[in-house]
């Protein structure tokens, strides 16, 4: 059957996107440590389809700053990655990589924005990456781009882009562990829905 | 009426009459859109996500520019708005991201598409805006005190702004 919106996924399809996920967060978080020096664990991630209001709820608040950095996928899968960094993981990635803690985003300098979108670039491409390789499709992605900006106002944009077709996003969340801290990662994966269906359609679920 | 503040979600409107507060939080690309009849101290707050309805029977009026619009003249009209003495403020439309290179020069123009869909409805509803804070790469909330028809803009980093 095919999938008209992202909620109709049965519990098998969000299972295979579970596990994708799952392979996809751990080149990601293979990637960061490797560019960190440092042992980095991650936690079975978790697929949600959320409404906007859900969705900022279960990352955040409304108004909290973050730093999000979007790259957009064309060729076989079209559609949007954005991941999300909450000041706590972004502080544990750039003492590591600038030797600095924030207070917060608005004192962001040059040099740890690009920092953080580069971070932010890696953890898409090797998640991606590993997506291709396992569903056999080709993406290409974008040159990302990033912003400091309100929760809020960053998950609308993927709610407008997709807004004429569904209410909802497809949230991937995963733990990084990193010296005993837990920090939350938010990333989320929109293909639109035809590629959806063709994804799923490849590893033999629909 | 009691003091109290209504919270306007994405693609929804509120409104109220006397001592209330009415907010919307972070407009990305979306638009907000205050109406004020202040002879009888009548609010409203519409938070548009998108230009146009597309299929008529989609029921979420207040998602669109145009139906959203629309929709909340004839709800505050029935509750005696006047349009002629209404004072109709927007704020939002901003582009969250710069998309690089080819092909993308389409995307993260929401924004501004949506902003000229609102000016172009107003206008031929024939309903002036009396001010506006638009475009621009960041996220605002906007507020309307409906005792006075205040209206706050607060966005990250800037001193609070009066509409």
């Amino acid at each position: 059957m095919k999938l008209k919106t992202y909620e109709d996924m049965n519990l098998l399809e969000l299972d295979v996107m579970k596990e994708i996920s799952s392979i996809g967060t751990s080149h990601a978080a293979t990637a960061l440590s490797k560019l960190l020096q440092k042992e980095i664990r991650i936690t079975i991630p978790e697929v949600n389809i959320l409404g906007y209001e859900e969705a900022v709820d279960k990352i955040g608040y409304i108004e909290e700053l973050v730093t999000a950095t979007l790259v957009r996928m064309s060729n076989e899968v079209n559609g949007l990655m954005l991941f999300i960094f909450k000041l706590d993981l972004a502080n544990a990635v750039l003492e590591k990589l600038i030797g600095r803690r924030y207070d917060s985003f608005e004192e962001l300098d040059e040099l740890a924005y690009s920092a953080l979108e580069e971070i932010g670039n890696i953890i898409i491409c090797s998640y991606v990456n590993a997506f291709t390789q396992l569903v056999g499709v080709e993406i290409d992605l974008s040159v990302p781009s990033s912003t400091v900006n309100m929760l809020g106002g960053v998950l609308t944009v993927p709610m407008a882009e997709y807004g004429y077709v569904t209410d909802k996003l497809m949230y991937i969340n995963a733990e990084f562990i990193m010296g005993g801290e837990k920090l939350s990662d938010g990333l989320l994966m929109l293909p639109d829905i035809e590629s959806l269906n063709s994804i799923l359609e490849k590893l033999g679920v629909s | 009426m009691t003091d109290k503040e209504l919270k306007v979600g994405i693609g929804d409107m509120k409104f109220a009459r006397g001592d209330s507060r009415i907010i919307t939080y972070a407009l990305g690309s979306c638009i907000g859109i205050t109406f004020y009849d202040p002879a009888i101290k009548l609010g409203g707050l519409l938070h548009i996500m998108l230009p146009n309805r597309v299929d008529p029977n989609d029921p979420k009026v207040f998602k669109y520019a145009d139906s959203g619009i629309k929709e909340t003249i004839r709800k505050l009209s029935a509750f005696g708005m006047l349009k002629s003495r209404t004072i109709v403020k927007i704020a939002g439309g901003a582009k969250m991201f710069e998309m690089k290179g080819s092909g993308s020069s389409d995307f993260g123009n929401i924004g501004q598409r949506n902003a000229a869909m609102v000016k172009k409805v107003l206008m031929e509803e024939r309903m002036r805006i009396s001010a506006e804070d638009t475009g621009g790469a960041y996220a605002r909330t906007m507020l309307i005190n409906v005792a006075n028809g205040d209206v706050v803009i607060r966005t990250v980093g800037k001193p609070e702004k009066h509409l």
